[in-house]
């Protein structure tokens, strides 16, 4: 039998980092992969000309290189930062409600409140104060609050997060309506919150701050080649260390011996003999899939009842035979609303009614190396929950899909009217196909939903079964950089049990 | 959090009642264990990973070609749309391989998918499946894939198809498509083929254009008999142009041997027909590689390579022959699906050594970088080691 110190269970981001990390880290590790090609969502796929981006829209916590951010150093740490290169936007984002706004923001923090106070000068103390708690929170919740939790010191919370005693358990919604009275600023500064996909009055204050701050203080960025070219590189960076892959070889089984992790049994009817086992799969098909008991246990099945499940998303990439000029986009980024309230935009996310928001995202706005010569790379996104499709009959499915595409387009059409006079390829993909690639439940994209309750200021490390362990955006916020942050300290902890069943082995 | 132990963020304002929130949800949620195998289950309907199939009926189409009807073992065939086509893997000789055909029966009905197979000189598989294969016999195959098919977001109803010999199968599919599910679909159908005895579902096409409106047929015969009267010689653009009238604005599918397509794409070009109006069905990979830019010089597709497999073997082979078909002769397999370089499945990593890649291989930008090649349609031009 085959043995290793650890085995990691998909290379999506946060599995791709554990596994480096791990074998980096000095542990012997295979990498298990049921698709052809690492990256889960990180990924792109090709259609005539065109490389179609699969999910990166703007990748945070990377920092310039004069004023690094955290991804940078996780990167280094990874071995890939000279494996891969960064493209920088300079916009934040275009959000545009058809007759009401159409505002630009740039990725700049003293630049955004400038350009703010100008376009809202009734609000201009506002804005200062407001950006001011979105800074210190960020940093108060990033740095002071993990260390106040671990000392679990009273005192040091009070003296260190005052900002985050009064507004971490807030509403985004509460605290933009404390703070302003003009309903477009509140609006405009609303913006990120489908990127995690609840609307402003159910998602924490401090996690729409963290974006705002991070966004236009480190910027957001693009990678040349997309995400592949990350997947790829951390790919790389494992082998070159030793590590082993496996590719169209999905894990049937997490095997046990009691509560202790002892092995992997692969798709291919192969056990593997590991210490460790570090799953990229939902937290749902681990514990009731994957592993080898007949019911997941208690402390989990307890821990799932107060989680709901997370959003997925409908996505159109089409290749353009026109130039973003032409198509008159101005920023990469574009958020399109019918209206501002964004309570009505997340019911539809529950429906298959037209949508009335959707995103447009350009890829070669900052780099035209991204698409052929004279033409352009977008994505058409709206969130949309997996279960609405639960009902449509799969001959009906290639119907429904196109006609929900349409509805779509229309929304992006009001701001990019020549959209549909230049495509020359599309794909479509609903949360079926995030189903089919992600193999999520309902195809969800960041896990379950991003509830107050589903932070892990909640919830407490489960250690029913020693030796699994949880790497990816379903112990953790979704998005690129919190799930290759997650695989990066999941590897950390596999690590520190690595060695200290070393240690006690020695010491025997 | 347990209630005995203190917790620091309670003098966090709020957040004793967004425990409390938590409780209340933990009230009416559930464990998800209904949901076992439910994401498993949801993909198989649409997307199964093998298809287990049966012939259940040959059909002789012309001396030629042969149409194999397919019925399933396992579960409901799934939804295809039309245009598009299974890879059947097929093992001849010891050696196992697989092919992919365009399915050419409607998408209306899933009780069978028909494969129209015309027999491709010097081939391998389709003279196995022409000779060989009879009913009752069993195969698997992948599910429904690729990209020709009308897809309604920007094809429009204009619809041209340029078939050229057995690229007259996701024709049939196409068409039929249309009428089962009363599409309001102009369907003007250019039918090429070298002799009059190698036409395909001629009766039918003919039978189905007297009795639809939106569908016109044109019979092109680029090798006529004595005294043939209807259209003769190749398709050229003052041809298409002739036949097609007003070329704007009309979606293009042309599907045929490489010529063929490589022919109608040039055509087409001279007519400005703009590409999002042509869809080019793949055809496998390149033949005569050799002829295409980029090729090395010092190279020759006779030439003899060694392919090693990281920790599993090695083997020789010609350079001029694609890596997938050399990999599966001498027992490796690698996934596969278009074997024509577009699906990606039988990506490979690439350790040593150069390959040539064809236009054909769309690799992806950073797989340049990082060694990853299409084995489908990658040529190993010196001696070459790969990760499988």
């Amino acid at each position: 039998m085959k043995q290793y110190d650890a085995v990691v269970i998909g290379a999506g981001n946060a599995g791709l980092t554990a596994a480096t990390a791990l074998q980096r880290g000095g542990s012997k590790t295979l990498l298990l992969e049921r698709h052809n090609i690492p990256g889960g969502c990180a990924t792109s796929f090709v259609r005539g000309e065109y490389e179609f981006e699969v999910a990166l829209h703007q990748l945070s916590g990377l920092g310039t290189e004069d004023r690094p951010f955290i991804m940078r150093k996780i990167f280094a740490n990874l071995g890939v930062m000279d494996k891969v290169e960064f493209v920088q936007e300079h916009q934040l984002y275009r959000i545009v409600v058809p007759g009401e706004i159409d505002t630009t923001l740039p990725a700049s923090w003293s630049g955004l409140r400038r350009q703010l106070q100008s376009n809202f000068p009734s609000e201009s103390e506002n804005l200062a104060r407001f950006m001011k708690l979105c800074e210190t929170i960020t940093l108060e919740s990033f740095m002071m609050l993990p260390k106040a939790r671990k000392a679990n010191d009273e005192k040091m919370l009070k003296a260190s997060c005052p900002n985050y005693i009064k507004y971490g358990m807030r509403s985004a919604k509460e605290v933009l309506d404390e703070h302003f009275d003009d309903e477009n600023l509140k609006t405009i500064l609303a913006a990120y919150w489908c990127y995690i996909g609840l609307p402003p009055s159910e998602i924490p204050f401090p996690d729409l701050a963290a974006m705002i701050y991070a966004y236009a203080a480190f910027k957001p960025w693009h990678i040349k080649g997309g995400s592949q070219a990350m997947s790829s590189a951390l790919l790389e960076s494992f082998m070159e260390a030793g590590g082993e892959v496996r590719f169209n070889c999905g894990a049937e089984k997490i095997l046990t011996s009691g509560d202790k992790v002892r092995g992997v049994l692969t798709e291919d009817g192969e056990e593997i003999a590991c210490a460790a086992v570090v799953s990229n799969a939902s937290s749902i098909m681990t514990y009731n899939e994957l592993l080898d008991h007949d019911h997941a246990p208690i402390a989990v099945r307890e821990d799932f009842k107060s989680r709901r499940m997370g959003t997925s998303a409908f996505v159109i990439y089409m290749g353009l035979d026109c130039t973003p000029e032409e198509l008159g986009v101005t920023s990469a980024s574009n958020f399109i609303c019918n209206t501002q309230d964004e309570e009505a935009v997340h019911a539809g996310m529950l429906t298959m009614n037209a949508p009335v928001s959707g995103m447009l995202t350009c890829y070669n706005f900052d780099d035209p190396s991204f698409a052929p010569e004279g033409k352009s790379i977008v994505s058409l996104v709206c969130l949309q929950y997996g279960d609405v499709l639960n009902d449509i009959p799969e001959e009906q499915y290639a119907q429904t899909k196109y006609e929900f595409s349409e509805k779509l387009i229309d929304v992006i059409a009001q701001t990019f009217p020549k959209i549909r006079d230049h495509i020359e390829e599309v794909e479509v993909a609903t949360p079926l196909t995030m189903m089919r690639y992600l193999n999520t439940p309902d195809g969800a994209i960041y896990g379950f939903k991003q509830t107050p309750q589903d932070s892990e200021l909640f919830r407490e490390r489960i250690e029913s079964i020693s030796g699994l362990y949880m790497a990816g955006c379903w112990n953790n916020m979704g998005g690129f950089q919190p799930t290759y942050m997650a695989g990066e300290s999941t590897a950390r902890a596999v690590l520190k049990q690595l060695k200290s069943e070393k240690e006690e082995l020695e010491n025997a | 959090m347990p209630e005995s132990k203190k917790n620091v963020l309670d003098v966090v304002i709020g957040y004793q009642e967004a425990v409390k929130i938590k409780e209340e949800l933990a009230k009416t949620g559930s464990d998800f264990s209904d949901q076992k195998w439910a994401t498993a289950n949801t993909i198989a309907k649409l997307h199964p990973k093998r298809l287990t199939l049966e012939v259940s009926e040959v059909i002789d189409e012309t001396e030629s070609t042969k149409t194999f009807r397919l019925v399933s073992t396992g579960g409901p065939l799934p939804p295809f749309q039309a245009g598009q086509y299974i890879n059947l893997f097929v093992e001849i000789d010891g050696v196992q391989t697989a092919r992919p055909y365009a399915i050419s029966s409607s998408p209306a009905q899933r009780d069978y998918y028909d494969l129209t197979v015309k027999r491709v000189q010097d081939g391998f598989v389709t003279h196995y499946l022409l000779d060989h294969v009879k009913q009752g016999q069993q195969f698997l195959s992948t599910s429904p894939m690729g990209t020709f098919y009308h897809n309604p977001i920007f094809h429009g109803q204009d619809l041209v198809f340029l078939a050229g010999g057995s690229g007259i199968a996701p024709a049939m599919s196409m068409l039929k498509n249309v009428f089962d599910n009363g599409l309001a679909h102009q369907f003007h159908f250019i039918y090429a083929s070298s002799y009059i005895e190698d036409v395909i579902f001629i009766e039918e096409l003919r039978e189905l254009a007297q009795n639809h409106d939106n569908f016109k047929l044109t019979e092109v015969i680029s090798r006529p008999p004595e005294g043939y009267q209807g259209i003769t010689g190749r398709l050229n653009a003052d041809l298409i142009k002739e036949l097609v009238g007003e070329v704007h604005n009309k979606t293009f599918y042309v599907c045929g041997p490489t010529p063929f397509n490589e022919n109608c794409q040039t055509q087409l070009d001279s007519l400005d027909v703009e590409s999002r109006f042509v869809r080019i069905e793949a055809n496998g990979p390149p033949k005569n590689p050799d002829q295409l830019n980029h090729w090395p010089d010092s190279a020759s597709m006779e030439d003899e390579v060694t392919i090693t497999i990281t920790g599993k073997g090695s083997f020789k082979a010609k350079a001029g022959e694609p890596l997938l078909n050399s990999l599966e002769r001498n027992g490796y397999s690698a996934e596969n699906a278009c074997r024509s370089g577009e699906c990606s499945l039988c990506r490979v990593k690439l350790v040593s050594g150069n390959v040539f890649n064809p236009p054909e291989a769309h690799l992806r930008v950073s797989d340049k970088q990082f060694g990853w090649i299409h084995s489908c349609v990658a040529f190993p031009t010196e001696d070459i080691e790969i990760l499988l």
